[in-house]
């Protein structure tokens, strides 16, 4: 009987509301965990774009040049 | 074929990266952090990513200045920006934990500052690349900021061993370390996926790099005319 009174206790003592506040304050700062992830993303993301537009801005300038040259070498 | 090949490992790791988040979401928090101290799953494999990068870095520069091959310049700059994102994303997950946890978003800590002047250096390394207008002239000068800068790598990794700092100790990697296997795998995870998202911008930059040296050439040749 004396090796089962601390399970009784605790029995006792914990509530679902304990478990509840218990569960909610191990996932308290979540708010903030989000926060950091969509910036890390987003820094990968903007980075992505820079590419994308300096892909675009690339051959753009190389069709204009090669109009350009072929041009020239027509007349 | 290369192409596909570059946009299936893309997509592979955006894939790995989502399901790594929602096993990390189903995590339970930490006694005295919360739920924010996860952001290390992501923290620490960029900071990884990023320091790679310097190092790969650091060896294109020094194969550049050895050959004077020019494929060598094109990596440096290509890998050098890569990491430069992937730091900064590094620099700004652990602002945002030590805002929670230290309530400061910055503290001038031997780790946080090193790795603060890491990323400053590597900037000034693009910023020199845009300085300088002759190719052969810009691709040395860079070469040797390159490996003058990687000096402050091995700092950033070893700071928190050899100095005291407020920065926490390694988890990972470490005899000290105190992570379960399974999130130790998760975080593995997110690394090989960062990896092969920091391999997709290298190759993707790589090729923009050659982009733009047929483009000086092209102008070389509308000028001679």
């Amino acid at each position: 009987m004396h090796a089962f009174s601390p399970i009784l206790l605790l029995a006792q003592a914990v509530s679902p509301e304990d478990i509840t506040r218990e569960m909610a304050r191990l996932q308290r700062n979540y708010e903030f965990l989000s926060y950091g992830l969509i910036v890390a993303w987003l820094v990968l993301v903007v980075y992505v774009l820079m590419l994308v537009n300096r892909e675009r801005r690339l051959k753009r300038e190389i069709g204009r040049l090669k109009a350009m040259l072929e041009e020239r070498q027509k007349k | 074929m290369r192409e596909k090949l570059l946009y299936l490992l893309g997509a592979a790791a955006i894939l790995i990266v989502a399901r790594n988040i929602y096993v990390i979401s189903g995590l339970p928090g930490e006694e005295s952090q919360g739920a924010i101290f996860k952001i290390i799953f992501f923290h620490v494999p960029l900071a990884i990513t990023a320091l790679t990068c310097g190092t790969v870095a650091c060896v294109a520069s020094v194969s550049f200045l050895v050959t004077k091959d020019f494929k060598y310049d094109a990596l440096a700059v290509s890998v050098t920006e890569v990491g430069l994102a992937f730091l900064a994303g590094n620099l700004i997950t652990g602002s945002i934990w030590a805002r929670i946890i230290w309530g400061v978003w910055w503290a001038w800590d031997v780790r946080l500052t090193s790795a603060l002047v890491c990323w400053m250096l590597y900037a000034s390394y693009l910023m020199i690349r845009h300085a300088v207008e002759e190719p052969t002239q810009r691709a040395r000068l860079a070469a040797v900021v390159s490996i003058f800068a990687f000096i402050d790598v091995p700092i950033v990794i070893l700071s928190i061993r050899l100095f005291r700092t407020q920065h926490p100790g390694p988890v990972f990697f470490s005899s000290t370390g105190s992570f379960p296997h399974d999130w130790s795998m998760i975080m593995m995870w997110n690394l090989f996926a960062m990896f092969m998202l920091g391999a997709v911008f290298t190759v993707i930059r790589l090729r923009q790099e050659e982009t733009q040296r047929e483009l000086d050439s092209l102008r070389r040749m509308a000028h001679a005319f």
